[in-house]
């Protein structure tokens, strides 16, 4: 039973002159434990797709179902409990809240959750262990590195252990080098067996994922498994 | 990390906009309690005018005929018609609702006797009770306080050639002069004070009174209740509040509230809009932080509670402030715009109310930018997909 379908979902927006067709009737699945990475060109519907695979978008038509939950059917808190359950996000641009430490903001969506202090402390700090930042819990944001800031990000989307990461460009603010230890990241988070759904318009960087889909023009066009994934694992 | 301390990192990092908030509503929560508390003295001071003024109440038999008059008061004990007042009509005063309000009730007998040849106005009272309601009395000698002792006035102790240490015999009974009454241009100065008994005794009528004064504390009550109070338990007798004196007072004191309730209503108003004003700009500000909050799962119950409790814990830090910069205001002021002679106590019920004022117009203030905050979506807010 996959994880994730996206069944014939399109989306439509209300343009200034005439209506835009971001998605026109997307079917996609992606299994447990699965790295899919997904490229396209600008304007494409990369990001429309995340954000209605991530509960932020609904689609105009068609279905989005995650561990069987028919998404779209949820009011609008119970979607934001969905999100924060079954979701963890990492953003191309960070998105961390500038005046909460590292971990404080890893212990966002726990807070959300009216977990005890103790138990979140716990989990963040383990969380920010596992991304390598066990030493710099403390430090606001302004005080850590670009690659530091993205594994904040990270620890915080699998703080509350999600079953599905959604990343949006995660190195795209990133040299190269700090890009890769993030992807040796992710992969070592795939190998924990976490699903992840990746947008990239890299190939290098697509190429960490088990499958790459393609989209054009509100379509999947392509779909095939990575020479990385077929080579063997990236090593770190 | 609970909500409450994402609210708190919150307004830490915006301190520039916490602090002016925080000084708009202590500005206005300032001007309602220096407002209320000046209103609050001078009523007290009027309250004052009137215990010191003494008796503020007269109860007379009703009657249409006015054969005999005392001071500014008709006395109609003395027509034929009227049912005349009694000592247990004195008694019943004190059973009213408000009686706690009663700080005396002295019941008076008047007629007219010839002593050695003058005739006098004698008054029969109660002097425990007279000396409650004739505070500024001015006496040479003392206040007369028993059976034996007497008080005249000024010009019957001329006519009677007595003064403070002489005797005078009332119904063949000697009285010890005790006191003479400085001239007060009143009835009072004609007049032979004995005691309630006696004078029922030598003008023949047992048990009767011709007036009752009652003093009321009028700071903590409206005195038209405690009148028609006592109307109701006296419905043959006619009851009327004495506030000339102070009326006017009492007048400008209404005028200052009314003028306290119009501004004290304008700045709470003002306040309200600049605590909306300046949180909206702040949920403005932190758009994409309440998309990222958004997006990590935060209900929209979550968001509007961190935008009211940090409203609401400015509000009541600007409410305490408010209220100390207030009462030490109307400390300052009111000697010069009220003309207050004593100085204005702090009220610590007063810094409930200004706290608890404070909270609504933060809950006013913050409820629309807390609901707008709440409804944005996560995706429209970060401007990310």
């Amino acid at each position: 039973m996959p994880l994730v379908e996206i069944e014939r979902v399109t989306k439509t927006y209300n343009g200034a002159s005439a209506p835009v067709h971001a998605l026109g009737g997307v079917d996609l699945t992606i299994d447990a434990g699965e790295f899919v990475a997904l490229m396209g060109p600008s304007g494409s519907g990369k990001s429309t797709l995340l954000a209605t695979l991530g509960a932020m978008s609904p689609p105009t038509s068609g279905r989005v179902r995650v561990d069987e939950i028919d998404v779209y059917t949820l009011d609008v808190e119970r979607l934001a409990d969905f999100r924060r359950e079954y979701l963890g996000f990492v953003f191309q641009q960070l998105y961390l809240v500038p005046y909460l430490t590292a971990a404080e903001n890893v212990m966002l969506p726990l807070a959300a959750s009216g977990m005890k202090d103790r138990e979140q402390h716990d989990l963040a700090f383990g969380a920010l262990a596992r991304v390598g930042l066990g030493d710099k819990t403390m430090r606001l944001p302004r005080d850590l590195s670009g690659g530091e800031q993205q594994r904040v990000a990270i620890a915080r989307a699998i703080v509350n252990a999600p079953p599905l990461v959604l990343a949006d460009e995660p190195t795209g603010c990133l040299d190269s080098e700090t890009g890769a230890g993030i992807m040796a990241l992710f992969e070592r988070l795939r190998a924990d067996g976490l699903t992840i759904f990746m947008v990239t318009h890299d190939a290098a960087i697509a190429a960490y994922a088990d499958r790459i889909v393609r989209l054009k023009d509100g379509r999947l066009v392509e779909a095939y498994e990575s020479r990385a994934a077929a080579a063997g694992p990236v090593p770190a | 990390m609970q909500l409450r301390h994402i609210a708190w990192s919150g307004m830490k990092r915006r301190r520039g906009r916490v602090l002016f908030m925080l000084s708009a509503v202590a500005l206005a929560i300032g001007t309602v309690v220096s407002l209320a508390t000046l209103s609050a003295a001078m009523r007290a001071e009027v309250g004052d005018e009137l215990d010191r003024f003494g008796a503020n109440i007269v109860i007379t038999p009703k009657t249409r005929a006015l054969d005999l008059a005392y001071g500014a008061v008709a006395v109609g004990g003395l027509t034929v018609d009227a049912q005349a007042l009694t000592l247990d009509d004195a008694r019943r005063v004190r059973t009213i609702h408000n009686r706690r309000n009663i700080s005396a009730v002295a019941p008076k007998l008047l007629g007219t006797v010839d002593l050695n040849g003058t005739p006098v106005l004698l008054i029969g009272a109660d002097f425990r009770e007279e000396r409650a309601v004739k505070g500024w009395w001015q006496v040479e000698g003392r206040m007369a306080l028993g059976a034996g002792e007497t008080m005249i006035g000024a010009d019957a102790a001329a006519a009677l050639r007595r003064g403070v240490g002489d005797r005078l015999e009332v119904g063949g009974e000697p009285l010890d002069v005790v006191g003479v009454l400085s001239a007060n241009g009143t009835i009072d100065d004609q007049a032979v004070f004995v005691d309630l008994a006696l004078a029922q005794r030598v003008l023949a009528k047992p048990d009767a009174v011709s007036l009752i004064e009652v003093s009321a504390l009028c700071r903590a009550c409206p005195i038209e209740e405690i009148v028609a109070q006592i109307g109701a338990v006296l419905p043959h007798a006619r009851v009327a509040p004495i506030r000339q004196a102070v009326a006017a007072r009492e007048k400008a004191v209404l005028q200052f509230e009314r003028f306290a309730w119009v501004i004290g209503a304008l700045v709470l108003i003002v306040g309200a809009l600049v605590v909306t004003t300046t949180m909206m700009a702040a949920v403005t500000e932190r758009t994409q932080e309440i998309g990222i909050l958004r997006a990590v799962g935060f209900r929209r119950e979550h968001v509007a509670r961190i935008v009211l409790l940090e409203t609401m814990a400015v509000t009541i830090a600007g409410g305490t402030a408010g209220w100390l910069a207030g009462t030490g205001a109307a400390r300052v002021l009111g000697p010069v715009l009220a003309q207050l002679s004593e100085p204005v106590a702090a009220d610590p019920r007063l810094a409930a109310a200004a706290v608890g004022a404070a909270l609504l117009l933060g809950l006013a203030g913050g409820a629309y930018p807390a609901r707008r905050a709440a409804r944005m979506e996560p995706a429209e807010a970060l401007r990310h997909f």
